[in-house]
């Protein structure tokens, strides 16, 4: 028991360090640095995951292809264009006042080129040209009002305690709702039942570049194994698609799920009721699922563009061969037999889908991120249209008639204002709650689950251990919302992504982390469990 | 009838002193009743008029600005509900047809790219929204008046932005729309002759003075004198708009927007100067089903 000068002390501490944490920059720092970091690198990124619009140009006879290369994005803070042309720094309450959106312009460099048939390959034109309008969060580092003392921001018009992350789309102030979301690229095991009896499933979300898939691995009630991923109906025999990607001989497929004695057993169980023997047999069969009734040679093309594109799609990475990939994404299936296996013998748990292990959050800008590659794929549409009819009317070939830059900022302004964002999910963002300070702190602090209302979904909405320090006991709506609407608690801080996965992984691998036995480069290790 | 003679609000009744409430669309004062503002304009939204039954809408607002005024259904791609195999295959399809069939003749489908066009170049351009219903409106008016044969689209299309950039005072310079545009010189100035020999547009000189506070491009521009020479009804002065003006107002005129005498275009093809041909009466200014403002020829 402490003396009662010690626990004076202690409150006193504890009480500095508690104020620390409601400073106002943390009170919605998770919102700033989603967002700069969309802005610094999650822009670019998306746009370098495009490299190129390409045009079906080249297809006729005596055209040169022409496509177009897309360089470096940049992007401006907040300003505002009048009807005279004057152009001026926005500020956030003349945003509030006008009914106009807080954006700012962004630039991308974009090159023309044209050739590689006849010709040689020569650009045609290449400047960095206006794409539209990116709504710009109040408060982040493109903030017109970032870094201003509290006189400055009270001469522009501000509050000085306002905490920021919000946007002003036509006038109003609106949030992007936190959602919290299974964690993807990882193998979650758990009991399903399939016409009355129990089966054990192993699942995991796939996730890569906004697309995610899927992929469940099922042994069902005759022990058999079962694979089903997306854009193939029903499931595929486990077999069967391992000896597609590359794993043919009976014993390597047994010893790359597992050495014990048991799922050895099972495993010989399933290799017996096995259909194809080869690889090439095994792709056959795979095609005649996917592209039934077709040719063979287009069977065998859509067999193989579905295993590269919908099967376990983020184990592709740049640095890693194509065939290479295959053999991963084998090992990865048989990660998930031996899951499914284990669960059915009791060596492992079903795993907890509220454990916030398994949980990931997706902040502002991962949301937005989602959009700029959504409406970059709309402005690519289109530019790939202009390209086409203005090489149709014979018309020079220049990155400024080409581009229309409204298209971009409507796709991100919209899914902002009305809340319905890519991906089907409504209600993502929101307008601030502004009924007092603590309304605004609340919201801007609040998680939502993306779980329906109307069920009741018991384990959901309990309270979970490891919510301890991360979410707050009792904030939490009463009704339909309840235990779905979280709060975060008073010294939650969230983790980011790393920037560069592949000195992460160069760092694991000096560290002596092998990498999967066939990979001869120790610098790749790839994505494990 | 209003009381309010200036243009500062009341904040007391001016017989009694009384406080004033709004009571629908009028101040009244509490004390005696009288009604000191009463604002006969409504500026909301809702300009047609509806029984109380029969309000209904769907979809978006009417607009000029697109080829059908926006009334068409396009079968959506986004739907809720999951389509798989080949019902998708199906609905697929059935979404391109219609999208295809959308345009009946081939005036319908040059009225969309024209209104693409111009909904670019509004766009890099920076220019409020209304322009481009009105630049629609007017460009429809001169593909009904069969301006548009033997032209170039993109060059109407810039030459109906710019003539609507100079109807409603913002400056642009030709080169700046050029800059945007597909279209070159030559086509807008051909476009642009025919709008306002055609089409009689109420449109009267840039004057930087006026409408363009200081403003520093990346480049200065220069801004030059409209192509195509422009006759005066008077003869024997200045040819140049802005070198006329000291001359007006030596003269005593009052320094005007729109010089009253007509300014037309020569066009160096033509051959006989064609009187104006007659417009259409009412305001132009992008609403749904009024007719595009086009000025009756004052001659």
């Amino acid at each position: 028991m402490a003396a009662d000068g010690d626990y004076d002390v202690d409150q006193g501490a504890r009480r500095d360090i508690s104020r620390e944490y409601f400073s106002r920059e943390r009170l919605a720092e998770h919102h700033y640095r989603s967002f700069n970091a969309f802005l610094n690198r999650g822009m670019q990124r998306v746009v370098d995951e495009k490299e190129t619009i390409d045009t079906d140009i080249g297809d006729k006879e005596g055209e040169e292809p022409v496509y177009v290369e897309l360089g470096d994005v940049r992007i401006v803070t907040p300003r505002v264009r009048e009807a005279d042309g004057s152009e001026e720094l926005l500020y956030p309450q003349e945003a509030r006042l006008r009914n106009i959106t807080y954006s700012a312009p962004v630039f991308m460099e974009m090159s023309i080129v044209k050739g590689g048939e006849e010709e040689e390959e020569r650009v045609v034109d290449s400047t960095e040209t206006k794409i539209g309008r990116m709504p710009i969060m109040v408060g982040s580092e493109k903030c017109n009002i970032a870094g201003f003392s509290d006189e400055e921001l009270i001469d522009i018009g501000e509050d000085p305690a306002d905490p920021g992350g919000y946007f002003i789309v036509n006038g109003s102030e609106r949030v992007l709702m936190t959602s919290e979301d299974l964690a993807p690229n990882k193998i979650l095991a758990e009991y399903d039942s399939k016409y009355g009896d129990e089966i054990q499933v192993a699942k995991t979300f796939s996730q890569r570049r906004g697309y995610r898939a899927l992929v469940l691995c099922e042994r069902t009630r005759d022990g058999l194994l079962e694979v089903s991923f997306p854009s193939v109906s029903g499931s595929v025999d486990f077999v069967t698609l391992v000896r597609a990607l590359g794993l043919e001989s009976d014993e390597e497929i047994v010893h790359k799920v597992s050495n014990d004695p048991e799922i050895v057993k099972y495993m010989l169980e399933n290799l017996e009721m096995a259909e194809v023997q080869t690889e090439e047999e095994a792709i056959e069969t795979l095609g005649k699922r996917v592209a039934s009734g077709q040719g063979k040679n287009y069977q065998l093309k859509r067999a193989n563009y579905v295993i590269d594109r919908y099967l376990l799609p983020h184990l592709h990475e740049e640095g890693v061969d194509e065939e290479d990939v295959r053999i991963n994404k084998a090992h990865y299936l048989c990660r998930m037999a031996e899951a499914c296996f284990e669960l059915a013998l009791g060596r492992r748990e079903s795993d907890d889908k509220d454990h916030y292990a398994n949980k990931r959050l997706k902040v502002s800008g991962d949301l937005m991120k989602d959009l700029f590659r959504t409406a970059l794929n709309k402005l690519s549409r289109d530019v790939k249209y202009q390209l086409e009819r203005a090489n149709m009317r014979n018309r020079n070939l220049s990155v400024s008639t080409v581009v229309r830059s409204d298209v971009l900022t409507e796709r991100l302004e919209h899914p902002i204002a009305t809340g319905n964002w890519v991906g089907g999910r409504s209600g993502v963002s929101q307008l601030v709650d502004r009924t007092d300070f603590m309304g605004v702190l609340s919201h801007l602090r609040r998680l939502r689950s993306p779980l329906s209302r109307s069920q009741p979904h018991f384990e959901a909405r309990d309270l979970h251990a490891t919510q301890w320090g991360r979410i707050c006991p009792s904030e939490t709506p009463e009704g339909p919302n309840c235990g779905l609407v979280k709060n975060f608690a008073q010294a939650m801080e969230l983790s980011q992504n790393v920037e560069d996965e592949q000195e992460l992984k160069r760092e694991l691998a000096s560290m002596g982390v092998e990498g999967i036995p066939g990979l001869e480069n120790t610098a790749r290790t790839p994505a494990d469990d | 009838m209003s009381v309010r003679m200036t243009g500062v609000p009341p904040t007391r009744c001016p017989e009694c002193e009384g406080r004033l409430r709004p009571v629908g669309t009028e101040l009244v004062c509490e004390e005696c009743g009288l009604v000191t503002e009463g604002d006969v304009i409504d500026h909301g939204p809702e300009w047609r008029s509806f029984d109380r039954a029969e309000r209904k809408r769907t979809g978006a607002r009417l607009t000029r600005s697109r080829h059908d005024r926006g009334l068409s259904t396009r079968i959506g791609s986004g739907s809720r509900i999951r389509v798989t195999g080949r019902k998708r295959r199906q609905l697929a399809r059935m979404c391109r047809e219609q999208a295809r069939a959308r345009f009946e003749t081939k005036a319908d489908y040059n009225r969309m790219t024209g209104f693409t066009e111009i909904r670019r170049i509004v766009s890099q351009l920076s220019l409020p929204g209304a322009v481009r219903e009105q630049a629609c409106t007017l460009f429809e008016s001169a593909q009904t008046e069969d301006l548009l044969v033997g032209r170039s689209l993109e060059g109407f299309a810039a030459a109906v932005v710019y003539a609507t950039c100079r109807t409603r005072d913002i400056a642009r310079t030709r080169e700046e729309i050029l800059e945007i545009s597909r279209a070159d010189g030559d086509e807008l100035a051909a476009a642009y002759a025919a709008l306002n020999r055609e089409l009689g547009l109420p449109t009267g000189p840039i004057d930087p003075g006026v409408s363009s506070p200081v403003r520093l491009p990346a480049r200065p521009r220069q801004r030059r004198r409209t192509p195509g020479r422009m006759v005066r009804t008077r003869p024997g002065r200045s040819r140049c708009p802005r070198r006329a003006e000291p001359e007006r107002r030596r003269r005593g005129l009052s320094l005007r927007r729109r010089p009253p005498g007509r300014l037309r275009v020569d066009h160096p093809g033509d051959g006989c100067r064609r009187r104006r041909r007659l417009a259409r009466d009412g305001p132009i200014d992008g609403r749904g089903d009024q007719s595009p403002r086009i000025r009756r020829c004052r001659r």
